[in-house]
């Protein structure tokens, strides 16, 4: 079942220069799709028009066949969460009432969420191991447990379409874990949809070490070179073309799950 | 929720509504002429019904005619004040801003000094500062718009031009005005004070005021999902450019309405909501209540020191920043400045 199409899409900031240009896929119920390419290739341009922040030249993006350019914030936040790369904390709210706002969408014009829609967010909370931490004010928590509280805010939405940014960044290994293996679980066990865009090339091969259903659209230039399977796109040389590197792909002990290996830029 | 969390929850209800009424009641009881707390009900039921309750008449005089205006007015323009502040901290994100961002305090200034250039009438002072008040903060939204939508950063820019804008024309204004008679008139208005207001200025003044606290009141939620930033606010579901707006025009509306009938009154805008935020906590739910009743308290406070301290009363702008100052400073120790 397609969730999300994305068709002919292009982009341009100044009319001179495309962003990207002539990009396709579908987005399938259960899979997970990594956007992957360097730095300022448009990843975060191409994630922000599929959220609607930013609208497209050409082409377009539909969701069950109806364009998101007609569809109202609240109708859109029912279809699509989404985990921004970083979030900057403002006031001193409890980290219960920022899950909580993942149900935005849900609640009346003028009555705040209800006991309801609380009981919701708890088990958002839960799914990413952060019982307990209801009552904490977010300002105080650390990197990790911040992303973890934005991560449950998104699955408290309750949308069958996830769109993460870069969700590991200035993470640790530890919390980098923890969110792969709670992104894992969101699309085998609830059979959600995410499109994460990231650099770290390796959580793709992760994912499909982990039997996830995982597709990586690499983009070079104008729109995307490749998209597959981790093991067919993120090859050595696909990683040379796009990067300019030298790379290995290693396999660890059980010879089965694979890993990238990079050596060196290429000069 | 658990049982003892509601009941927390009433307690919390109950004291803020019962802290502004002690308030109201208290100043009304306070001054020159001091009157029991038993006789301010009495003048009350005396003035409603009618009834003979053996209260003297010239109690009920000062009572109803002298102090009761005042005190409805100080528990309004307090309240109108504070919540503006607290709404616009949490739409621009930025606990330093106050209920004068959008320039409506500049616009209402210039307004005001316009008329007593223009009409030496209290009426068309009311009038004429409320108007540009919202005329300011309309072009500044207008600025902000510039580049497509609202975005925090263009319309924080907005509010600053427009702000030097006005005060620029204020200054013109009291450049030519009569150095005897009008320019006292506008610096006097301009530190604010609630004893020269008309009870049809302050009927006049009370309904932007009331709709304008109304409206926050209702869409304070909204103001949580707002304060996360536009791109969060609007996956999250919310119609940001809408919301927006109209906490803006209420914000407005209660800010001119409250500088229209006192002058410009800063700093209540900006410490109130903190003082909130250090006892009560960040979520809007609870923040904006707070800042309506303990807005009201702080006013009514400061305006009774103000007409009682001595024989001659002091603009109350002076007076807010003296205590409040003071208090705020009193409130980041004790608390380490940790709700934010």
């Amino acid at each position: 079942m397609k969730l999300m199409e994305v068709r002919d899409a292009a982009f341009t900031y100044d009319n001179k220069r495309m962003i990207f240009d002539g990009i396709n896929f579908d987005i399938k119920k259960g899979e997970i799709l990594c956007i992957i390419g360097p730095n300022g290739c448009g990843k975060s341009t191409l994630i922000d028009c599929l959220l609607g922040l930013k609208k497209l030249k050409r082409g377009q993006i539909t969701i069950g066949g109806r364009s998101i350019e007609q569809m109202k914030p609240r109708e859109f936040a029912e279809h699509v969460a989404y985990v921004p790369q970083g979030h900057k904390t403002t006031f001193a709210y409890t980290v219960l009432d920022v899950v909580t706002m993942g149900r935005t969408y849900a609640a009346r014009m003028f009555s705040p969420p209800d006991e309801q829609e609380k009981e919701i967010a708890r088990d958002a909370l839960k799914q990413v191991g952060l019982e307990g931490f209801e009552d904490r004010e977010y300002t105080k928590l650390s990197g990790g447990e911040l992303q973890l509280v934005i991560i449950a805010r998104a699955i408290a939405q309750q949308s069958q379409l996830l769109v993460m940014d870069e969700p590991t960044a200035h993470l640790d290994f530890t919390h980098e874990l923890t969110v792969m293996e709670i992104v894992a679980k969101l699309v085998k066990e609830k059979k959600i949809s995410i499109i994460m865009a990231t650099h770290f090339l390796n959580q793709a091969y992760y994912l499909e070490n982990a039997g996830v259903d995982t597709r990586v659209a690499l983009i070079n230039g104008e729109n995307f070179a490749q998209m597959g399977r981790p093991s067919e796109v993120l090859t050595t040389e696909n990683l040379e073309k796009t990067f300019n590197i030298v790379a290995e792909i290693v396999s660890d002990g059980s010879g089965v799950r694979k890993y990238i290996l990079p050596l060196r830029n290429k000069r | 929720m658990t049982a003892e969390q509601k009941n927390h929850n009433l307690i919390k209800a109950a004291v803020l509504i019962a802290l502004p009424v002690i308030f109201f009641v208290g100043t009304i009881c306070i001054g020159r002429y001091s009157v029991s707390p038993a006789d301010v009900f009495k003048s009350f039921v005396t003035a409603i019904t009618g009834a003979d309750l053996g209260v003297d008449e010239q109690t009920i005089g000062v009572v109803i005619n002298l102090r009761l205006p005042r005190a409805i007015q100080g528990i309004l323009v307090g309240a109108s004040l504070a919540v503006s502040g607290a709404c616009f901290q949490s739409l621009f994100r930025n606990p330093l801003v106050s209920s004068g961002m959008l320039g409506v305090s500049n616009g209402a200034g210039f307004g005001a000094a316009l008329s007593i250039l223009l009409f030496n009438s209290m009426v068309m002072t009311s009038i004429f500062s409320f108007g540009f008040g919202v005329l300011a903060v309309i072009l500044a939204y207008l600025v902000g718009k510039v580049s497509g939508g609202t975005p925090t950063i263009t319309l924080v820019l907005g509010g600053t031009i427009i702000q030097s804008i006005f005060s620029a024309l204020l200054s013109l204004i009291k450049y030519v005005a009569d150095p005897y008679s009008q320019l006292p008139a506008i610096t006097f208005w301009l530190m604010g004070g609630m004893g020269s207001t008309k009870t049809t200025e302050l009927a006049f003044s009370a309904i932007p005021m009331l709709i304008g606290l109304i409206g926050m009141l209702l869409f304070r939620w909204r103001l949580n999902v707002l304060s996360m930033g536009d791109r969060e606010a609007k996956t999250l579901g919310l119609n940001v450019g809408l919301n927006k707006a109209i906490v803006i025009g209420f914000a407005t509306l209660a800010t001119a309405g409250a500088v229209c009938v006192s002058g410009v009154i800063g700093w209540v805008g900006l410490v109130v909501p903190h003082m909130c935020r250090m006892v009560i906590g960040s979520d809007n739910k609870w923040l904006i209540p707070a800042a309506i009743s303990i807005g009201a308290c702080f006013m009514v406070f400061v305006d009774t020191i103000c007409r009682t301290i001595t024989g001659a009363e002091i603009p109350l702008g002076i007076v807010t920043a003296i205590v409040g100052g003071p208090f705020f400073i009193y409130l980041l120790k004790k608390t380490k400045g940790s709700n934010w």
